[in-house]
């Protein structure tokens, strides 16, 4: 029954050259792979890479705190690019998200709830001023992101502020306090006055060393809290007199400059013993300071000195890279001082968290909480400085602590504290709602 | 001791009120012939401090680093005026404050990004102390402030008996008649914004050995200065030197008796006082 008409065949049409062999599909598939390999990178990223981890940065980039924020940076940076350099976290890169908040808390605040709802990173690493870090925690604790903080020294962080999502992973003032409180009592004086930079690290910290420092024997006579940024302190020093043996100093940043020329200046460092937190005398600082800092004794979670116990092999290259770095942003060439190298370990402390926990991401924020809680850092290549151990009760990290002075314009450590004798009880409870 | 504190407390507060004199006389001077709120006045005297820091560094001498970092700002300063400020003038008073304070922020920024984060030292030339009751007091701040006093007195003379200072009142009094009668206006206002940024250059050197050479180091003085320039009246010269004094003075009295943090109050309280008794300035004369 045919009308003499053509079926018309599929091998007819220009399209279909015949059936789909087994050659014919693995010539195609291969044509197809080295094609996909010659693609350019972007679609690689988009396509074929793991996709990367976003960690977000909250740094004082500009304005008066810039100077911290830079060589924080220098910090987080150095520890990602090793990070990436060594195959990433869980076989992913690791994706840095630099947020500069101008040194402002208001900004701060904008630009973290920017991070987490626009950028959706997976955790924060950074923060530098104590009060930008205060005003950021509840954004974190609301969006539920692990917030590893880099710098910020308040004591409340971790106490009554305390959150379930915050951590820090270096020492903060009651720890220091109880690591410094007997040298300071024992070998310099009784008596002491405390001047201090009068906003929220500040005044923390001038409670913490006031109680350590009566606990053990010693005494208070006066504080006087100076305004953050204060240019000119000389006539709130002056009223600075009376019988007692040391004045202890409490500021960072150019404050801590502004305190150790002035002080100087008028006679307060000869006519008492000079002490105090470890920032003024940083050694980002020490150039500005230049012989007024002689003798200053102070204390402070790293010091920018290969003798021991800081003569590793780990810290050697720690040291030595982040020299090449920091000259990179600042011509004078500095060495490293605690905010480079505590932005490094907070962002490999995250790192074991997340290697740990499995992260995938914001959904596995419990999974890496849980790993970080009580989680022991060794001394090594990630933590140069020394072993830590990141308390469960209040996420607060203990670690050893450097007593030093400065001798010849350099620190030079005269008592190393060991990390159990730092402990301070936890007073922290996290809220219901975390 | 009360008197002994008081006495010191005198000498601190006259030595920060002729910084402060210093810093505010280039603003007021800025303001009163032309009319421009510089913000961007403290960045110029970070910028002078730095100059400062490079020319000491290669000479030696401090008072050669003083000279030539003013003379290198004052240039700046007149460039800045050429490029961002001249196409301004007569336009809304918004326009040029909105430029000075971007000139503020690429400024800030350019001394962060060229210099670092690590601030820098310059030696005061004067090292000496001198017994003050209970204080070792430096030599140097007496220096500070009698040298303050003499660019100040300067600025005086050459404005009372030099010509090209006549220029400058004439055209403070009014620019369009100065003009009809031959003064070269545009020249004068060069000038003058070239003298306030090197005022402000002299001061940054100045007070450079006491707090250390960052990018942030004319935030505190800026604020201040703008304070005082209303209290003392905005454009007034010795308005500018008289409130400079009287708000160091009673900030410097006001910490022998309330906190640090409460005295420094004492200059917002002062500006509001002012602002709603007497807006014109303290040490104007009010036109009846």
């Amino acid at each position: 029954m045919t009308d003499g008409t053509r079926v018309p065949d599929l091998d007819d049409e220009p399209w279909y050259s015949g059936k789909a062999t087994r050659r014919r599909f693995v010539g195609w598939g291969g044509g197809i792979l080295g094609t996909a390999m010659l693609v350019p990178a972007p679609w690689q990223a988009a396509f074929g890479a793991e996709k990367a981890y976003k960690i977000g940065t909250l740094q004082p980039l500009s304005g008066a705190g810039a100077a911290i924020g830079k060589t924080a940076m220098v910090g987080t940076q150095m520890a990602v690019d090793r990070i990436n350099k060594s195959g990433g976290i869980n076989g992913r890169p690791v994706e840095l998200i630099i947020a500069d908040y101008e040194s402002k808390p208001d900004v701060g605040r904008r630009k973290a709830e920017k991070l987490v709802v626009e950028d959706k990173i997976d955790a924060h690493q950074g923060g530098s001023l104590s009060n930008v870090c205060l005003a950021c925690m509840p954004v974190f604790e609301e969006q539920k992101i692990v917030n590893m903080i880099g710098v910020c020294l308040d004591t409340t962080i971790t106490t009554s502020k305390c959150s379930r999502y915050t951590f820090r992973s270096f020492d903060y003032a009651p720890a220091q306090a109880v690591a410094f409180a007997p040298y300071l009592v024992g070998k310099l004086g009784k008596k002491w006055h405390i001047a201090y930079a009068d906003y929220a690290w500040g005044q923390s910290t001038r409670d913490a060393y006031a109680d350590e420092i009566k606990k053990v024997g010693g005494q208070i006579v006066g504080t006087t809290g100076i305004p953050l940024g204060t240019a000119d302190m000389t006539a709130f020093l002056s009223k600075i007199t009376g019988d007692f043996d040391g004045l202890f100093g409490i500021f960072f940043g150019k404050d801590g400059i502004t305190i150790g020329n002035q002080a100087f200046d008028l006679g307060l460092t000869k006519k008492y013993k000079w002490a105090g937190d470890g920032a003024i005398a940083e050694s980002t600082n020490l150039p500005a300071l230049g012989a007024k800092i002689e003798g200053f004794v102070g204390i402070n979670r790293y010091v920018p000195v290969l003798d021991a116990p800081l003569n590793t092999p780990s810290h050697k290259k720690f040291f030595d890279e982040a020299i090449i770095r920091l000259k990179q942003i600042d011509p004078s060439g500095p060495l490293p001082d605690r905010y480079v190298q505590s932005n490094f370990e907070a962002m490999n402390a995250l790192k074991i968290g997340m290697v740990k926990s499995g992260f995938r991401g914001r959904e596995d924020t419990n999974k890496l909480i849980e790993a970080l809680e009580g989680l022991e850092m060794k001394e090594g290549d990630d933590f140069p400085q020394g072993d830590k151990t990141l308390r469960k009760e209040d996420h607060q990290a203990f670690l050893r602590e450097f007593i030093f002075d400065i001798k010849g314009g350099k620190h030079r450590i005269v008592e190393v504290v060991s990390k159990e004798k730092t402990m301070f009880p936890p007073a922290c409870k996290f809220s219901s709602s975390s | 001791m009360l008197i002994e504190q008081i006495l010191i407390q005198t000498v601190n507060g006259i030595v920060t009120g002729m910084i402060l004199a210093l810093v505010a006389s280039g603003l007021t001077l800025i303001f009163g012939i032309m009319d421009v709120v510089n913000f961007a006045h403290g960045e110029l005297f970070m910028l002078g401090a730095y100059v400062g820091v490079i020319t000491l560094a290669a000479t030696g001498d401090f008072w050669l680093a003083f000279v030539i970092s003013t003379l290198t700002i004052a240039a700046l300063g007149a460039a800045l005026y050429w490029v961002t400020l001249r196409p301004l003038l007569g336009r809304d008073a918004l326009t040029t404050i909105l430029a000075t304070f971007g000139i503020s922020l690429v400024l800030q920024n350019y001394a962060l990004w060229q210099f670092g984060p690590v601030a820098r030292k310059i030696q005061e030339p004067v090292t000496g102390h001198f017994s003050f009751f209970y204080l070792d007091y430096p030599w140097y701040r007496l220096v500070i402030a009698l040298a303050s006093a003499a660019i100040i007195g300067g600025l005086w003379l050459f404005l009372k008996f030099g010509t090209f200072g006549i220029w400058i009142r004439a055209t403070m009094q009014d620019r369009v008649m100065a003009q009809a009668m031959g003064i070269p206006v545009p020249m004068v206002l060069t000038a003058v914004f070239a003298i306030g940024s090197g005022m402000a250059a002299a001061s940054g050197v100045l007070f450079g050995p006491l707090v250390g050479v960052n990018h942030a180091m004319g935030l505190d003085w800026v604020l201040k200065g703008f304070i005082v320039v209303v209290v003392g009246g905005m454009g007034s010269l010795g308005g500018s030197i008289a409130a400079s004094i009287l708000v160091s003075l009673l900030e410097a009295y006001a910490s022998l008796i309330v906190s640090p943090a409460q005295s420094v109050i004492v200059s917002f309280v002062v500006l509001i006082l002012t602002l709603l008794f007497r807006p014109t300035g303290l040490f104007v004369r009010t036109p009846r």
